[in-house]
């Protein structure tokens, strides 16, 4: 039963692992396009991009 | 500062979208433990193979998300994009984000398969032909995945890596057949074998039938959120340089370009 549980254990944690890792990827980029939309947008009431 | 010219708009995800994503993920989650207690605790011992039957389970399902649907997807995916009628960057995105999601499957294929061998041929591993060419295709995928990170333009990128990702492909077929054309260590196919007769009844077959299913929804959720990472990271640049430069740009922070560079 031994060899079972090993490879519940690698292959479920791998998979885990990996989704971990992809969610954590798509929040880190998700908030970096988020900074570079807030960036690039005019504040309110102040200059716009052309300097108007 | 202006994002990637090819994408203008920002890449928001509809909230439809975001839904499915999260059912998906979460019924892969009830789905893979539902094959887990199924698996190690229900089903009862096979009379010939004892406990280590129960890696059956799982051992079949990511072989089968790894050779058939992952490396599948990708192979059709870089067609399409190389067919000049259907050439867009979605299908390159969708054949990168596969391939990456299949070489954590393939990788998982040859664990699990050695650790039911060593018990079983009493060794963990064998040059028999299965393995061989599931470790080739690994080796290939790899590759693929190495080759993306060259720097060059994404059109380029693509018709490059869909090059590759057939060239790679040619090997699943011979990864599936190599049962049947040479001597091999590995057990003919179970469920999908010539007479399309499966041999494993019972609580056994559903048990196993339940795992591929729990496999393949794992499978499309983290396509669906590396294809997310793939749109997101078009839009902000090509490299994670990039990414870091435009993050630390945003933030107003001045940069360094001895650093950078």
């Amino acid at each position: 039963m031994g060899y079972v549980q090993a490879g519940y254990t690698i292959v479920l944690s791998l998979l885990f692992l990996y989704g971990v890792a992809l969610v954590w990827r798509r929040r880190r980029l998700t908030r970096a396009v988020e900074r570079v939309v807030a960036a690039d947008a005019p504040e309110p009431g102040g200059p716009t991009v052309d300097g108007r | 500062m202006s994002p990637n010219p090819s994408v203008s708009a920002p890449p928001v995800q509809s909230s439809r979208a975001r839904w499915t994503t999260r059912v998906i993920g979460i019924t892969a989650v009830v789905a893979t433990a539902l094959t887990v207690w199924l698996g190690l605790w229900v089903t009862p011992p096979d009379q010939v193979q004892g406990n280590l039957v129960r890696l059956v389970y799982i051992h079949p399902g990511v072989a089968w998300v790894a050779l058939y649907l992952a490396f599948g997807l990708a192979a059709v995916s870089s067609l399409l994009y190389l067919w000049p009628r259907t050439r867009s960057l979605f299908w390159d995105r969708l054949a990168a984000a596969s391939v990456e999601v299949g070489v954590v499957f393939n990788i998982c294929t040859l664990i699990s398969g050695s650790i039911w061998g060593k018990p079983t041929w009493g060794v963990w591993w064998a040059w028999d032909a299965r393995l061989t060419s599931t470790a080739v295709l690994l080796v290939l995928f790899l590759g693929y995945l190495a080759l993306r990170r060259v720097p060059a333009e994404p059109e380029v990128r693509a018709k490059r890596s869909a090059f590759v990702a057939l060239f790679a492909a040619v090997d699943i077929p011979i990864v599936h057949f190599s049962v049947l054309w040479w001597k091999t260590l590995h057990q003919g196919a179970t469920v999908l074998n010539a007479n399309l007769s499966p041999t494993i009844h019972g609580s056994m077959a559903w048990t196993l039938l339940l795992g591929f299913l729990a496999l393949t929804l794992v499978f499309v959720w983290m396509l669906l959120v590396r294809f997310r990472i793939g749109v997101l990271e078009d839009w902000l640049g090509t490299g994670e340089l990039d990414v870091a430069l435009r993050e630390r740009q945003a933030e107003g922070a001045p940069i360094d370009e001895d650093e950078a560079a």
